[in-house]
């Protein structure tokens, strides 16, 4: 940073400046119905029915926001929320992971079919799998449990994890894995101490995702547990779309709320996020 | 970088191991909460109570209202204790559909009154016909919400627990300054209401309905397809094909919007308090909504039946409960539905709702649906309002006709086109199975 | 040379440990459902025979019946185009983004981070905004236009068809970009620097660079994203269920909207099937395809 003030004048010092103001431009028309979503949550029921569109509260309130947290169940959906995801991801990694290594740096016959097995596994409507797949956890008891959503959200994060992580599992040299086996590592060391690191950008995607899944999932966790006490946050949308029509305002609140926790996290996580992505550029 | 990674590293972990933990005391819980429901025999602080479930989709007060009837019956006997569960209508229906098939429904089940046909033939409701017939108060149900819980032979799978119906309702601040003192009464006058009152400078649209696409939509168009002389069983007849027209002109010549095709009746009764609408085909349970302070209504309106065409004509709505297939409690869950449906307890739950009740002993305990005028209007709707179905394929039946609707108001095909396109669809269904009688 | 076997087999089996759990998970939570919704789909089961349970087999009739449907046609055509139209922008998007953001420059960090919170969003949420702003008279957008003088009257956005789906297309694409931008951008950081600089010391220019070396080199992440975006944007379901119900008239009905009512709506369990069998065989289709493509670069 210090450097791009001090070269403003150089030829990269102009450069920057120009991708600064690029950014800023993708950014204001990127990140407008983030800004709707937030202006919105904040404006009284009447100016969100919006006769008139209005850019920024006209009468500031944060009653959409109290009629969100005032819900005597709020905190329990958040915990809901966070359990379902954390116990998806962690259904998600534990089983994706390893899969995608086996299949992106082993040559085992039949490997293209199971490659496809988890491409078609994607292939039907969520939809059409919430009533077999409900026959299947009412017998083994998965109904009214946590970790019901989560098997069933896991069975969409897995084959992504695969697919994605795949190609950076394979295209990690030999010479990595030749260079373990001399240093005496045994095949789970070298997964764990040396593979996983060498693609960490891949792997922080991965968790990143497959917790978002569960964050954001909705269906799987209202079919597979009708219990109010068990619902998760994303349930709430129900509560401001009834007979008095669309509460904009409190959905927009909604939204914020589900999504802060999330933003939240990635800006804790920025530095490794950033930091991986950038790792192939930055040579240390 | 190395050392954020092994922090990363060990944060996930951390996390991981949270999630176990949490998850450990999640799903103790509930695995006691699931046997519970299941073998009916709990025993966490109810004696020896057998656990029963309800669903409905009542919201707000409505279910504050029904929780309270829940409580009074679990206060009232000891045979069983009744947990009633808000599911909003969507999940309700899809649990249901699913419940069909693997069987685990709860014990009492709320439903919209034209979607009762199909539960019925899924499977989804229990025959209770004998133990209602036992009761000997059937004779004080009106005949059509009763008739909604009937399956193809006559047999009753449940009972209405309200009843709404649509009735217009004028802007009377807009009326009186393009000259009428009165709401409209015929087609024609409707049309002339209509236009005087359009303003397209003030984006006021002389009416507003829903017509989207659902069985709202559906429930919306009914009243003008009957009022028409036509029916369901005749929906290419030229009837009906005119009152189609009827409502296409309205938004071709520009005094209805095009956007009701996505309104629901939320969304058109808010355009109404809002001012942007003349006049509205409102529901009975409008007017608890309209004195609501959320509304926020300042002009005066007006109640009045829908338009007369060939004859006056309306739609019933409303709510059934019934008893789900694979109680183990189905004698006891009955009574409760006896205890609901008794005279003052409907009585009382469908002020707070702002419905009419279903028996008509019910409707004698309250003035206001005769003194209040804006009730009497609906009340007296009641009279010739007619159900959708009961018919299985209501569904089918409802978008054939939604899409008609749709097409029409879009000018997307004429409206001769597309009842005739509708009837195809519909007149072999009923050629089928008839509607009940 | 028996050392040697032992070695491969001893490979092998260490290569199926790490393959298997995976596996075996989604052959045994999705396995079922898919094997359900085939049979389903061959039978005639419906709301009227479902409790009688007299459904019985009536062969590919179903799928006979759909593709004679000229609502399903319509449903086809809308799921190809939307799909189509989807890839197209959110890929070439996406990866102009990846490219721009993976330069050093001051706020590449933080706009890249901040262009990522589309995709955090549930979907219910993002189509609630997309329902919002393309109102016709109380949307943003239109009021926008009108101000800048784009349109003069207000463009009656989710009441038409066709523009209906062009909304659905850019709700879409606004979640479609950041998660293609996301996938691209790892995939375009794990190439190494010194290749480049070997690159350039050779005389190319950025764009042969780019072209010779860049897109070669992530191919096969290329190819994952593209998969993964076909699916996901082929099978879409919550966005237009909640921004437009698939309608208005269908004009944005797609296979896993259409699937769905046909089976929670209309209760034509079987129909509803054999539609999402439908759109599985198309996916299945593109997977081979996607197969071929990578065998090659793995063998």
């Amino acid at each position: 940073m210090e450097k791009a003030m001090t070269r403003l004048n150089t030829k990269a010092g102009r450069k920057n400046l120009l991708n600064c103001i690029l950014a800023l431009v993708i950014a204001t028309a990127f990140l407008f119905p983030i800004y709707w979503l937030i202006s919105m949550s904040f404006k009284t029921d009447v100016e969100s029915f919006g006769k008139i569109v209005t850019y920024y509260p006209h009468e500031f309130t944060v009653d959409p926001w109290i009629m969100n947290f005032s819900d005597p169940d709020f905190l329990k959906s958040l915990k809901n929320s966070g359990v379902i995801a954390l116990l998806a991801m962690t259904v998600s990694i534990c089983f994706g992971v390893p899969t995608a290594y086996g299949m992106g740096r082993y040559k085992v016959p039949g490997g293209k079919g199971f490659l496809l097995s988890f491409l078609v596994s994607q292939m039907l409507p969520a939809s059409l799998m919430l009533t077999p797949m409900y026959l299947i956890f009412g017998k083994i008891g998965l109904l009214g449990t946590y970790l019901g959503p989560a098997i069933a959200i896991a069975s969409g994060s897995i084959p992504f994890i695969v697919i994605t992580l795949r190609p950076y599992f394979k295209g990690i040299p030999v010479s990595l894995d030749d260079a373990a086996r001399i240093d005496g590592c045994g095949v789970i060391r070298s997964f764990f101490s040396i593979m996983i690191p060498a693609i960490k950008t891949g792997i922080i995607t991965v968790v990143v995702i497959s917790f978002l899944n569960g964050w954001n999932d909705l269906v799987y966790s209202m079919t597979f547990n009708v219990k109010p006490e068990m619902r998760p946050l994303t349930a709430n949308i129900y509560k401001f779309q009834n007979k008095y029509g669309t509460k904009w305002n409190c959905i927009m609140a909604y939204g914020a709320i589900l999504v802060l926790p999330v933003v939240l996290l990635f800006v804790f996580l920025q530095k490794y996020i950033v930091g991986g992505l950038t790792a192939g550029a930055v040579k240390e | 970088m190395k050392r954020n990674w092994r922090k990363l590293v060990a944060a996930v972990s951390a996390g991981m191991v949270m999630t176990g933990m949490l998850a450990g005391c999640g799903s103790e819980k509930p695995a006691v909460g699931e046997s519970s429901s299941v073998d009916g025999n709990s025993d966490d602080g109810n004696g020896s109570k057998k656990e029963v479930t309800l669903w409905h989709y009542f919201f707000d007060e409505e279910g504050k209202a029904i929780e309270r009837v829940v409580e009074l019956y679990n206060n009232s006997q000891d045979k069983i204790h009744i947990t009633s569960t808000y599911i909003s209508r969507d999940e309700l229906m899809n649990q249901y559909t699913i419940g069909a098939v693997s069987g685990e429904l709860p014990d009492i089940g709320m439903v919209d009154s034209p979607d009762m046909a199909s539960y019925i033939s899924l499977g989804v409701f229990e025959d209770i016909d004998d133990e209602l017939q036992e009761w000997g108060e059937l004779d004080k149900f009106y005949e059509g919400p009763l008739n909604s819980c009937r399956d193809s032979e006559g047999r009753l799978h449940g009972i209405p627990n309200n009843s709404n119906c649509l009735a217009l309702v004028c802007n009377m601040d807009l009326l009186n300054a393009a000259g009428f003192d009165e709401p409209p009464t015929t087609w024609d006058e409707f049309r002339e209401v209509a236009r005087a009152c359009t303003d397209p400078g003030n984006s006021v649209y002389g009416y507003a309905m829903c017509a989207i696409g659902n069985e709202e939509g559906t429930f919306q168009y009914i009243p003008w397809l009957y009022a028409s002389g036509a029916d369901v069983t005749t929906l290419d007849s030229p009837e009906a094909v005119k009152s189609m027209e009827f409502l296409g002109d309205l938004v071709s010549d520009g005094y209805m919007s095009k956007e009701v095709i996505n309104w629901t009746q939320a969304d058109a009764l808010n355009a109404f308090a809002a001012g942007k609408a003349a006049m509205l085909e409102s529901g009975t349970w409008h007017i608890a909504l309209l004195d609501s302070d959320s509304m926020n209504v300042d002009f005066n309106y007006k109640y009045a039946l829908l338009p007369k065409g060939e004859q006056n004509a309306s739609v019933i709505g409303g709510e059934n409960f019934g008893v789900c297939a694979g109680s183990e409690a189905k004698e006891e869950c009955i009574d409760f539905l006896k205890f609901m449906m008794q005279p003052q307890n409907n009585a009382d739950w469908c002020e707070i709702g702002g419905k009419l009740p279903v028996r008509s002993d019910a409707m004698e305990l309250k003035d206001f649906w005769t003194e209040d005028e804006r009730y009497a209007v609906f009340s007296e709707t009641m009279n010739f309002a007619v159900a959708r179905g009961p018919h299985e394929s209501w569904p089918t039946i409802s978008e054939a006709i939604y899409n008609a609707e749709q097409s029409v108001l879009l000018g997307e095909k004429s409206a001769a086109d597309a009842m005739k396109e509708a009837a195809s669809v519909v007149d072999p269904i009923l050629k089928e199975v008839p509607i009940a009688e | 040379m028996k050392n040697k076997l032992s070695m491969a087999s001893k490979k092998r089996l260490e290569g199926y440990g790490f393959i298997m759990p995976g596996f075996l998970y989604i052959l045994l939570i999705l396995g079922y459902p898919l094997v359900y919704n085939v049979i389903l789909s061959f039978k005639d089961t419906n709301v009227k025979n479902f409790a009688k349970g007299t459904s019985t087999f009536i062969g590919v009739e179903n799928y006979v019946k759909l593709f004679q449907d000229p609502t399903f046609q319509l449903v086809l055509k809308n799921t190809i185009v939307f799909t189509l139209a989807c890839l197209v922008v959110q890929f070439t998007v996406g990866f102009l983004f990846a490219i721009f953001f993976s330069q050093k420059f001051t706020l590449s960090g933080p706009i890249r981070g901040l262009i990522l919170v589309g995709y955090m969003m549930p979907m219910s949420v993002t189509a609630m905004i997309g329902k919002n702003i393309f109102g016709v008279s109380e949307g943003v957008i239109n009021d926008l236009l009108l101000k800048i003088g784009f349109i003069h009257e207000p463009i009656e956005w989710l009441v038409n068809g066709g523009t209906a789906l062009i909304a659905v297309i850019a709700v879409n694409c606004w979640v479609g970009i950041p998660f293609n931008m996301l996938l691209l951008t790892s995939g375009l950081t794990g190439i190494s620097e010194d290749v480049y600089e070997s690159a350039s010391l050779d005389g190319a220019n950025k764009v042969q660079r780019f072209f010779y070396i860049t897109l070669p080199l992530m191919k096969s992440s290329i190819l994952a994203v593209l998969m993964l975006g076909f699916i996901y944007t082929f099978k879409a379901f919550d966005l237009m269920f909640i921004m437009t119900s698939g309608g208005p008239l269908n004009a944005t009905d797609v296979l896993g909207t259409y699937a769905y009512t046909l089976s929670f709506t209309k209760y034509e369990f079987s129909q509803g099937s054999a539609a999402a069998i439908v759109l599985f065989c198309c996916l299945f289709v593109v997977g081979l395809f996607y197969l071929r493509l990578i065998s090659k670069e793995d063998d």
